[in-house]
């Protein structure tokens, strides 16, 4: 009898393995399990077993009943993981096709150069002032200590608007303009456009510059070496070889002319930095004691420095642009770069 | 500048390597742009020796040449006459180049074999003899390579000298900062002067009229010259630096121009009418033909040298064509003057002659060595022409030209200014090494007196410059600022910009920079009409080219031309924006309005050509949103877009005018159909351009945020029916100028014309959402506000519900 019970279990079990649909397993359920089931049916003939067996049958007809029930159920869950796994199988998508596209803007590479300028000097507790682009000739030359007629005129071409009036060609009348309005101590950073008369692969009749000015009280050539080695490194890395070499501007004296060591050759010489192994960054100096006196500060009193880069050669040299030009045609193919 | 150094090293001695040398002038403010290998360009040729020499046999004018190399014997055909055996020749040897690129080959002439060629000077061009071979000195070692046994080879330095530098515009004031820099000595060339006996005062005068534009003028002559080309060593020394040799006498002035700064003029003495010299002021218009043949009309603070009776010469920029001197000229009449740079400048600028003499005179001469010039250049002259210096020469200096003297010297300020001692003992050393002379006062105060050449130097500044070139910037150490505390609120507009900025570029949209200046033209394809206030545009006298002649008043062209650039290249979506300047002409004399603007365009598809949703292109509405979403995060709610704008070139329905409460921001619309022909445009755009001062004016970086409402919303549809003449905003203005509590929005969720829909007039879904701050409504409360508005909205507007 017990015999009987265990070989009812056995294929039972390989029944519900077998069963592929939910309704086949609710019959198998129903066949084993039901009140008109082989087990109830089995459990009716017990009167024929021994007194000793009963018990025992009894007992063991109740696990089988758990063990089957436990077992519908089971299967009854891998069938419905399965199906969900059909169902999910049907959703399926090719992931390798492109997203749909939120394509992103881009910064003008001299908007990006501007920015991490005016950023590192913000550090410094520089901040951005912004002058007239048309300009008067005093703003620009004039109070630059760059009379008319004077041969440093000829280091800047000009466009003219009237006799006095001009398009300014670099950024230093900001100097000017910021001094006579404030006292010193003065640190201010200008960004901006100017113009020269000049059109080839390494000139456009437009460019930009930034202009910084640092006045205030016992202010050395040596920190001029100070500040600008730290915007250097900052801006071409720590550990870029830098010079300071005498040049001259009529605004500031001494001044000196910065270059580093060229990034395309690393010094050795290259086209880039035509053969010197070096590229001038940026010029800068003292401030000449004429610009002060011409904005009422006592030379005696303070001193300071500026400095004026190009933001398009420094962007030509950071992003490996070859043709300043490049810069003005805003070809998609161009931008889309940046 | 162009340097030789073969020509340096007459004054003063180089140790360094050319490189060495360009590094040390550079570290020193003369920068090296260049170094350059001057040699004649040929290549092996060789000194050879003539061992026989007999006719060829089947022509009469060549002969046969058996030459050695002292290794070997080679047979040459040379068809020169000049020539016997035991000659020592140039051979350029199989497979040489000679000037004008010519290689030489082994050939047969005539049926003799010939292994090379013979050269004249003028074949290799070291000089102008073309009459026969170049015979060599008969000592020269034989194969040795032609230039090394001739020594031709030079090094030619490219120097930028600095306009302060008037100095360094001659080989002695760069062989003079050499020895300040290196530390030897400079060797002065020596003058010997052999005067005639005959009096320059008998023959000649000088009368200075304008001594304000020539303060001095010295002069000499010589007799007897015989105009002929100069030796090749004047040759050489003219052309290493790009200057062409012309004759002996004007080669000499050139020659002492270059050497010592000083530009002098040679004139044919028989065409100075009277034989003498005035020097004057040009009268307004008079006419004069200088040397280049070119007939100049003057104004009348020009400064003229002239004769008895006319002009011979513009003073300090070009002499006359008609004193000029000629290969038949016998008396020279020599001028070394100093001009007021100043006078020269502005006639250099006037008659575009930017002339080797008048960037020296402009940028200032030594006004104590205009004798020394004058009388090297005479002697030169003589020697080189075989003339006679007369005696005496004359010297009119009827203005003191003066130099700085005495110029105070505070050692404290050195530091002050450099950051660093540097000892009393150096700063002196430095300073006389550059020929000043230097007064001690006491310890620290010096009084310096630059030399006459040193033009630039005037001013304390200036010394304590000199010192620290000499002493070298790079010893100078690096030091930081103790600065004081500054706080300075950022300008508004910049804060703003660099918020647009950051939205545009996440919307899609990508930062172009365009020039500031337009075609004059522009304003027509535009179609501004007579009086629009852009056509007041600020135009640039001296354009580069016609497009770009005026500075914008809008920056609606600079875009369409970008477009117009990028569909050329194949790309026809694009979605841009600029931040920049427009500029408004102004009075005369006074500077023009220049305001911070902003512009827009979009165009093409709206979402990338991809499988997703491919061929919708963008509209109005498009460009309209992301200004939507730019102002919401801008925090700007006063925005309105009005219709009442007429911009020419936008399309009349479907543009509009941007408020921002009671300003004028700006315009946003489609381009006008016809503008887009005019500039050869195909695809649609939407442009928009706005006043960054005006939405700076109302902008503001504080936030402030209120409660959130614990209670539900409740929404209501309502569908109108309205003209087309009427506008979404005004119907939904009425709905919140009745300013219920309970409405918290209200938006446009459907807009439907068409089918079903009576013609002219257009369904409108609005849906209106209610809450309370304080509990959740009831139908009823949601009902009796509901209802108001929409009666509100049919009484005031005639709208129906559909």
């Amino acid at each position: 009898m017990i015999h009987d019970l265990e070989e009812l279990r056995v294929k039972a079990i390989a029944e519900l393995d077998q069963a592929q649909t939910e309704d086949a397993l609710l019959s198998i359920k129903t066949r084993y399990l039901g009140r008109k089931g082989l087990l109830t049916g089995m459990l009716r003939n017990v009167s024929q077993a021994t007194t000793e067996e009963r018990p025992l049958i009894g007992k063991r007809s109740n696990e089988i009943k758990e063990i089957l029930t436990e077992a519908v159920d089971e299967a009854l869950r891998r069938l419905s993981k399965k199906k969900r796994e059909q169902a999910l199988q049907e959703e399926k998508i090719d992931v390798t096709l492109p997203g749909r596209a939120v394509r992103p803007g881009r910064l003008h590479p001299i908007i990006r150069i501007s920015r991490e300028i005016c950023e590192i000097f913000a550090g410094l507790g520089f901040s951005v002032v912004e002058g007239p682009e048309i300009e008067n000739d005093y703003y620009n030359f004039e109070a630059l200590n760059i009379p008319k007629d004077h041969p440093a005129r000829d280091m800047q071409d000009t466009f003219y608007i009237e006799e006095n009036i001009v398009l300014r060609t670099h950024t230093s009348p900001v100097q000017i303009r910021t001094m006579e309005k404030q006292k010193p101590p003065v640190r201010i950073l200008s960004p901006g456009r100017v113009y020269r008369p000049d059109s080839d692969i390494s000139h456009t009749p437009m460019f930009h510059q930034i202009e910084g000015l640092l006045v205030d009280r016992g202010v050395t050539f040596g920190d001029l070496k100070g500040v600008l080695t730290f915007f250097i490194g900052r801006i071409f890395g720590e550990d870029t070889a830098i010079r300071f070499r005498p040049s001259f501007f009529p605004f500031t004296e001494p001044s000196a002319e910065v270059d580093i060591r060229c990034v395309m050759c690393r010094g050795t010489g290259c086209r880039v930095c035509g053969q010197s192994g070096w590229l001038e960054i940026l010029g800068s100096g003292m401030v000449d004691p004429a610009v002060f006196k011409n904005v009422g500060y006592d030379p005696e009193e303070v001193s300071g420095f500026a400095f004026g880069l190009g933001l398009e050669r420094i962007a030509m040299l950071k992003y490996g642009v070859s043709d300043i030009r490049l810069f003005f045609e805003n070809d998609w193919r161009f931008l889309e770069q940046f | 500048m162009l340097v030789s150094l073969r020509w340096l090293r007459d004054y003063v001695d180089i140790d360094l390597a050319p490189a060495a040398l360009a590094d040390c002038l550079t570290m020193a403010g003369l920068e090296v742009d260049a170094i350059n290998e001057a040699a004649p360009e040929f290549s092996r040729v060789v000194v050879a020796k003539i061992l026989s020499l007999k006719p060829h046999p089947d022509s009469e004018k060549l002969s046969l040449c058996e030459v050695t190399t002292g290794t070997g014997i080679l047979s040459v055909v040379c068809g020169a006459k000049n020539i016997q055996a035991g000659d020592v020749v140039p051979l350029a040897l199989v497979g040489a180049v000679i000037p004008g690129g010519h290689t030489v080959q082994s050939s047969r002439i005539r049926g003799e074999r010939s292994e090379g060629m013979l050269c004249s000077e003028e074949e290799l061009g070291i000089g102008p003899d073309h009459t026969g071979i170049m015979i060599l000195p008969s000592g020269l070692a034989l194969g040795q390579d032609l230039k090394d046994a001739l020594d031709l080879r030079d090094i030619v330095l490219d120097i930028a000298i600095t306009p302060n530098r008037s100095d360094c515009l001659s080989v002695f004031g760069i062989a003079r900062e050499i020895a300040a820099l290196t530390g030897k000595k400079l060797r002065t060339p020596e003058i010997r002067l052999r005067e005639g006996e005959e009096e320059i005062r008998d023959l000649t005068s000088v009368q200075i009229q304008d001594p304000d534009l020539c303060p001095r003028y010295t002069a000499r002559m010589v007799r007897n010259v015989a105009v002929c080309p100069s030796p090749p060593w004047m040759r050489r020394r003219l052309e290493s630096v790009g200057l062409r040799a012309i004759n002996n006498v004007v080669d000499v002035t050139n020659f002492v121009m270059l050497e010592w700064g000083q530009p002098l003029h040679a004139f044919d003495y028989r065409f100075l009418e009277e034989g003498r010299i005035v020097v004057r002021r040009s009268r307004e218009g008079e006419t004069f033909v200088s040397l280049d043949e070119k007939e100049r009309i003057l104004r009348s603070d020009t400064l003229m040298i002239c004769d008895g009776i006319k002009p011979v010469a513009i003073g300090g920029i070009m002499g006359g064509l008609n004193s000029e001197v000629k290969d038949d000229t016998r008396t020279v009449f020599l001028e070394s003057a100093y001009f007021d740079p100043v006078s020269i400048r502005k006639s250099s600028r006037w008659l575009s002659m930017s002339t080797d003499a008048a960037f020296r005179f402009e940028r200032g001469i030594d006004p104590d060595g205009v004798v020394r010039a004058l009388n090297r250049a005479a002697q030169l002259i003589a020697d080189l022409s075989g003339g006679t210096i007369c005696r005496g020469h004359i010297d009119e200096y009827p203005r003191k030209i003066e130099s700085p003297r005495n110029i105070p010297l505070r050692l404290s300020r050195v530091r002050e200014i450099l950051g660093m001692d540097i000892a009393p003992l150096e700063s002196v050393r430095l300073l006389e090494s550059l020929e000043m002379k230097v007064l001690k006062g006491d310890e620290l105060h010096y009084r310096v007196t630059p030399p006459t050449f040193r033009v630039d130097i005037s001013r304390e500044i200036d010394l304590i410059e000199e010192i620290a070139r000499l002493h070298g910037y790079d010893r100078i150490p690096a030091t930081y600022p103790a600065i004081s505390i500054l706080s300075k609120e950022r300008d508004r507009r910049q804060i703003l910009e660099e918020q647009i900025r950051n939205l545009l570029s996440g919307y899609g949209y990508s930062e172009i920079i365009t020039y500031s200046f337009i075609p004059a033209k522009a304003v027509d394809d535009l179609g501004l009409p007579a009086g629009d206030a852009r056509r007041a545009a600020v135009v640039i006298r001296n354009p580069l080219t016609e497009d770009q002649s005026v500075m914008r008043t809008t920056m609606i062209y600079s875009l369409l031309e970008t477009m117009r650039k990028n569909a050329h290249a194949g790309c026809f979506d694009l979605k841009l924006f600029e931040i920049g300047r427009t500029y408004q002409a102004g009075q005369p004399g006074s500077l023009p309005l220049e305001k911070n603007n902003m512009g827009g365009l979009l165009t093409g598809a709206r979402y990338d050509h991809r499988w997703h949703y491919a061929g919708i292109d963008s509209d109005f509405f498009d460009l309209k949103g992301c200004l939507e979403g730019l102002f919401e995060s801008l925090k700007l709610a006063s925005v309105k877009f009005r219709t009442d704008l007429h911009e020419p070139f936008l399309h009349p329905g479907r543009s509009c005018r941007i408020a921002i409460g009671e300003d004028r921001l700006g315009f946003l619309g489609e381009v006008h159909p016809d503008v887009l022909t005019r500039l050869g445009l195909k695809n649609r755009a939407m442009v928009f351009e706005m006043d960054l001062d005006v939405l700076a004016g109302h902008f503001s970086s504080a936030l402030s945020c209120s409660d959130i409402s614990k209670f539900p919303a409740s929404s209501r549809d309502v569908a109108f029916l309205i003209s087309r003449d009427q506008t979404a905003e005004e119907i939904i203005q009425i709905s919140l100028d009745m300013h219920e509590e309970l409405l918290e929005n209200v938006f446009v969720f459907d807009v439907y014309e068409g089918h079903g829909i009576p013609e002219k007039m257009t369904s409108l879904g609005l849906r209106f959402s209610y809450r309370a701050h304080d509990r959740t409504l009831t139908d009823q409360d949601i009902g009796q506000a509901h209802n108001a508005i929409v009666r509100r909205i049919m009484e005031i507007s005639g709208a129906k519900i559909r």
